[in-house]
């Protein structure tokens, strides 16, 4: 099969959802949430902190804190990493797990 | 509550101690339940129990539930892990310390870990087949068989290969490494060469930290040896100021743009593009290319050597249905553990998402993050975040977030330990 086909019928099957979307989506944040995790643990939970639980604004606040660090350690450059509206996405996400 | 920043200082010293004396690195790791009631439903065959394998097997149960049957196909009984074997070099860690099982993923998230060989893709079928001729039907295909290296002339035999080890798939490679670097000679008349290929190769730092490993090693105990360093690239490709820095503070003899052509194990000699280098180790590391049950399935379209992928899903480009995720693919991200642990969670999101009839996340993020150690008690640090970039469809580094270590230090080592027993965690444990 000549490559432009095979893309043209994966884009058409793409399109059309496998199943009927019977499941509920995944909760916003939770990806982006992941990107926490090799260092604080799965679901933010041990590794070098517990983060799960912790208010929003805690998340928050100690993010934004970490990105105007003027001696940046590894945590302060990966923090610069997220925009602000990802910032609150992710603090949402893991404050609300358990 | 304990603040993040006293919380290094506090578990500070037991780090290493504790890892050293058996203790199980992984048995404080969260233990997250797979929901039973997602609704998704699904086949997912895995090939290749790496960083990314591991890890995509175990959030495809956490996150798509007992719907979702995972088979995790594996060689080997255990993954032996290449973050931190260029420790074994110097004698801190060992090789067993460095295994990680399935038995984790099989007993707590419900993961089929089967122990094989596969023979045989269908991609049309959507079958993959094992030596043994057992077959695993699979809606989606994910592989992860992490890389393969060019044979070098010279290095055809396995005789040779031992000989000259690259000790860049840790095993027993590693160990024969160590053995040789132990018995270089105590008059300071020996001489280390070990070789860099052409970027892109696993773990950008990790062949400048072994470099500055091995010579803080033998500067302690076969003092006046010399270091010598190939690179096939024009300049040290990750950490330069560190690896500068490094490199001058062991009296490292660094030569940018030096390939290897050849080796003489006869003679202990490669040949390059420079003339020929003696040496009484020679530590080569050839140019890479995915595992090869990518090359052997057709599945190298990049450069005959990796696999092009869609980055918001890891699916491959000229093959639907099967995704290729970590060393083995092509993407503008590093190939090394900590990002291939990473995208191993994109690739299952969007695997669940496809299951249920939606498409992959928009705009996925991505972070890589190693620690290098620098001499036995000190370390520096690299870090980078990526972000989709829906122009050119790939992962392009957010600028503010990428930045190294600026002064090597205990404090790093120690966190490194903390780091790396973590990540290991959310793959395996």
């Amino acid at each position: 099969m000549k490559r432009r086909t095979l893309h043209g019928l994966v884009l058409a099957l793409a399109s059309l959802p496998a199943f009927a979307q019977t499941t509920s989506a995944p909760p916003p944040g939770r990806l982006l949430a992941s990107n926490c995790y090799q260092c604080h643990g799965t679901n933010g939970s041990g590794g070098v902190e517990t983060i799960r639980g912790e208010s929003v604004s805690e998340i928050y606040n100690e993010l934004k804190e970490m990105q105007r660090k003027t001696r940046p350690e590894m945590m302060d450059m990966h923090a610069r990493g997220y925009t602000d509206a990802e910032i609150k996405l992710l603090a949402t996400y893991l404050s609300k797990l358990r | 509550m304990v603040k993040r920043r006293d919380f290094f200082k506090w578990t500070g010293a037991a780090g290493i101690g504790v890892a050293t004396m058996g203790w199980n690195p992984l048995a404080s790791a969260a233990i997250v339940p797979v929901p039973t009631n997602t609704g998704i439903k699904g086949r997912v065959v895995v090939i290749g129990g790496g960083m990314g394998g591991a890890t995509v097997a175990k959030y495809l149960r956490i996150w798509g539930g007992t719907g979702v049957d995972v088979t995790l196909i594996e060689r080997e009984s255990a993954y032996a892990s290449n973050i931190m074997s260029n420790l074994v070099l110097n004698g801190s860690r060992s090789m067993s310390s460095l295994q990680y099982g399935y038995g984790n993923l099989a007993s707590r998230y419900g993961v089929k870990v089967v122990k094989g060989d596969v023979v045989a893709i269908d991609p049309i079928g959507r079958k993959v087949t094992l030596a043994t001729g057992t077959g695993y039907a699979y809606d989606r295909l994910v592989i992860a068989p992490g890389v393969d290296f060019d044979i070098l002339p010279g290095l055809e035999t396995a005789a040779a290969q031992a000989k000259v080890p690259h000790a860049w798939k840790a095993g027993a490679q590693t160990t024969a490494l160590r053995n040789m670097i132990t018995a270089m000679p105590s008059n300071g008349s020996g001489v280390f060469v070990m070789s860099i290929p052409a970027k892109p190769y696993r773990c950008p730092p990790g062949p400048y930290e072994r470099a500055c490993v091995v010579a803080d090693w033998l500067k302690r105990n076969k003092p006046g040896s010399k270091v010598i360093v190939l690179d096939a690239n024009s300049e040290i490709i990750a950490e330069k100021h560190s690896f500068e820095e490094g490199f001058a503070l062991h009296g490292i003899e660094y030569r940018p743009n030096w390939t290897v052509q050849s080796v003489d194990t006869s003679t202990m000699t490669l040949n390059t593009n420079n003339g020929p280098v003696s040496g009484t180790v020679l530590n080569v590391i050839p140019p890479h290319r995915a595992g090869k049950v990518i090359t052997a399935n057709g599945l190298a379209d990049a450069g005959g050597r990796w696999t092009s992928v869609d980055v918001l899903s890891y699916e491959s480009k000229v093959a639907p249905g099967i995704h290729v995720i970590g060393d083995a693919s092509a993407t503008t991200q590093p190939k090394a553990g900590h990002i291939a642990n990473q995208e191993a969670k994109v690739c299952a999101d969007a695997i669940l998402r496809l299951f249920s009839g939606r498409a992959p996340d928009p705009a996925p993020k991505t972070n890589s993050a190693c620690y290098s150690p620098i001499t036995f008690e000190t370390a520096s640090w690299l870090t980078v975040t990526f972000g989709y970039d829906p122009v050119s469809r790939t992962m392009v580094p957010v600028p503010a977030s990428a930045g190294e270590a600026s002064v090597r230090s205990k404090d790093n080592f120690e966190e490194m330990n903390k780091w790396f027993t973590a990540l290991m965690g959310d793959s395996f444990a």
